[in-house]
């Protein structure tokens, strides 16, 4: 049997317009020829405007689920916001069949003096249900939202924990048809988000068609079959999740940078000479060391060694530690001595990073030594997420 | 299973004529009836809860103008004309009718920019949204209704039987602000140069039309009031309160037929342009 057809995206394109005052004048201009009947030739760059997303097309069935991947102004959310309704597009055409939900930015239409019961109803009706439905419901919401006695509290008084959550709690019961889902998992606590991922595996189950954009490539992979991979404002759509993934994880390898940036290696009293360092492609579990030789005019004392460990995928620092740390003082002798600095069994994978080793005299009073080391982390290519854990099963 | 598909593509309504937008409004519009509603509890509610006199605000804007008239009109600087009933009568009833347009314009034009952040993010129906916030001022008006009856008793007067009729002669009144409002509301989106413009011109107009004074007689004012749909759509459902007929009913049948004008334009063009108001807002 042939699944029907759910969403349909073809050659759709968004424009964008830089300038402010332009996108006033545009807006105006758009406006006013679309009154008099006149086609807007929306199909056109004009001045100061680009594609945020540029001749998309792909299908969705029924029941499928579809993650939307890619780099940070990849046109993710544009796409959503097509998808959705809120933007049309500027070319070609999108044929969405049902009900839309969106879980974009929940509570959106919450306003902060009414009361949780309030917003309940009013937030429902922005989202598209009817009276009925809110009734039959209004109890589940509640007891999904676990809000309890704040019921009758205005959501100004709520915590942001609560409001996402009856957010989320009106969102997900008006039964969409599509549900739109926009990164919103990031908050609420564990046991909130769990239960947010049973309620749309629950939706998947009876047949809604799931749309799903993340960062998180661990809930990408777990949640959708299908993947559509945007960067630039084009995509390439794959029919398995683990391909898009791969596309996703190649960019940031792509992206090497193998210059190291020495930016101090010593000053007029001390000098680091003979610089080594062991490996630059790590596999989980390696370690990764810096061997060096120094020759030193005077003593320095109790120095600061910071050892850093930057992933490149996301702007987060992975690692961070000072000798202080591990309680260890170390001196630096006068005249020509030789020190080694090992990070051990590091667990970083399918990304590139970059260590930096920095040296300060002490309490940080100067820079001695300060280097930057791109290096990459390898593992097998669908894998998911930062750290990396070889798994053995074993099944009797 | 609900089987509603919608297509989004570029100049959509454009190709599709413009006899077939008069469904699509008039579907759009039933189908989002309770939305509408909620919108305006919304907003209703919004405005009055932190405030310790909450809807008697309503009483107090028009008592002020209405006692800045009376005070100009008694030390002989402004001159109100002979009217044959209680003044003060006469003028709050008039700003009853006439803030049904000034405050329905100003939050309608403002409706959409005050619901920036939700219009990007969910897509509803932004009719509804407008003319929930048009609506509000139907709140005003009955209080001030309220204020009208009380003062009614305290000069002893009786009004008409045909007050009776105010629901269905403020339509008119009700259709050109919406009209105005929806159009105003979507380029108040673009710029805001519009929001900030409306407030001191609506003040203009109230001069500028007899809402607190007697139509004039002659000079430039006469002039303009003849051809100000505005004075026959406050100055005949007053004139049909306080005396029990319509003399200018041929004034206000005009500004009626040109409020339903303004109306159904506005509205067909606010159909064909929303699409594009969220991207800029």
């Amino acid at each position: 049997m042939v699944k029907e057809i759910a969403i349909k995206v073809e050659n759709a394109s968004k424009k964008y317009c830089k300038s402010l005052k332009r996108s006033m004048y545009y807006g105006i201009n758009d406006i006013g020829r679309n009154m008099f009947g006149l086609s807007s030739h929306s199909g056109k760059l004009r001045k100061n405007e680009f594609w945020a997303l540029d001749d998309i097309s792909f299908e969705v069935k029924r029941g499928e689920t579809l993650g939307i991947i890619g780099p940070n102004g990849a046109g993710k959310t544009t796409l959503l916001k097509l998808l959705n309704g809120i933007f049309w597009p500027d070319r070609g055409k999108i044929t969405v069949k049902g009900r839309v939900g969106a879980l974009i930015a929940v509570g959106a239409g919450f306003h902060p003096l009414l009361t949780g019961r309030e917003n309940v109803y009013i937030n429902a009706a922005i989202l598209g249900m009817t009276k009925k439905e809110v009734d039959e419901k209004f109890d589940d919401i509640i007891e999904f939202a676990g809000i309890g006695d704040f019921l009758d509290t205005p959501v100004k008084f709520y915590s942001s924990g609560m409001f996402v959550r009856l957010g989320f709690a009106v969102a997900v019961h008006c039964e969409p048809d599509i549900l739109l889902v926009d990164e919103v998992l990031a908050v609420g606590d564990e046991g909130f988000q769990n239960k947010c991922f049973n309620k749309i595996g629950e939706l998947k189950k009876n047949g809604t068609t799931v749309i799903l954009v993340s960062h998180n490539m661990h809930i990408i992979s777990t949640f959708t079959e299908k993947s559509v991979f945007l960067n630039g404002g084009k995509a390439n759509y794959f029919n398995s999740v683990a391909e898009g993934i791969k596309e996703y994880n190649k960019l940031f390898i792509k992206k090497r940078d193998l210059e190291i940036e020495k930016i101090c290696s010593g000053n007029n009293k001390i000098k680091f000479t003979n610089i080594k360092i062991n490996k630059r492609i790590l596999h989980p579990g390696d370690s990764f060391s810096l061997s060096m030789e120094y020759s030193s005019a005077v003593d320095y004392n109790e120095i600061d060694i910071d050892t850093v460990i930057i992933s490149n995928n996301e702007p987060s620092i992975y690692f961070q530690a000072t000798n202080k740390a591990f309680n260890k003082k170390i001196n630096l002798k006068k005249g020509k001595h030789s020190m080694k600095i090992d990070i051990e069994n590091i667990r970083l994978h399918n990304s590139m990073a970059k260590i930096v080793i920095a040296i300060y005299s002490k309490n940080r009073s100067g820079y001695l030594f300060w280097w930057r080391i791109p290096v990459e982390f390898k593992t097998i290519d669908y894998s998911t997420g930062k750290n990396f854990y070889n798994v053995q099963y074993e099944v009797k | 299973m609900t089987e509603n598909i919608v297509t989004y593509e570029p100049d959509n309504s454009l190709k599709k004529g413009y006899f077939s937008i008069f469904g699509e409004i008039f579907n759009e519009l039933k189908k989002n009836r309770w939305l509408t509603y909620q919108l305006f509890k919304r907003d209703f509610l919004a405005m009055y809860k932190q405030s310790f006199i909450g809807v008697l605000w309503a009483f107090i804007i028009p008592l002020i103008s209405v006692g800045t008239f009376i005070i100009l009109n008694r030390s002989g600087i402004f001159n109100i004309g002979s009217i044959n009933v209680p003044y003060p009568i006469y003028a709050v009833l008039g700003m009853a009718f006439w803030q049904l347009f000034s405050t329905g314009l100003i939050a309608s034009s403002n409706s959409l920019v005050k619901a920036g952040p939700m219009i990007i993010k969910i897509n509803f129906s932004k009719k509804s949204l407008v003319i929930a916030s048009c609506g509000q001022s139907i709140i005003s008006f009955a209080v001030q209704f309220i204020l009208v009856l009380i003062l009614f008793i305290c000069y002893g007067i009786a009004p008409s039987i045909l007050i009776l009729l105010v629901p269905i002669i403020i339509i008119p009144i009700m259709l050109l602000t919406l009209g105005f409002g929806l159009i105003l509301s979507l380029f108040n989106g673009i710029f805001r140069d519009i929001g900030n413009i409306l407030s001191v011109l609506i003040t203009f107009l109230m001069f500028l039309t007899p809402v607190l004074y007697a139509r004039p007689t002659s000079g430039i004012l006469a002039f303009i009031t003849r051809y100000n749909p505005l004075y026959y759509l406050v100055s005949v459902p007053r004139e049909l309160i306080l005396m029990g007929g319509i003399s200018e009913w041929k004034g206000f049948l005009v500004a009626s037929i040109i409020s339903v004008i303004v109306f159904m334009v506005c509205l067909v063009v606010f159909h064909l342009t929303e699409t594009r108001v969220a991207e800029r807002i």
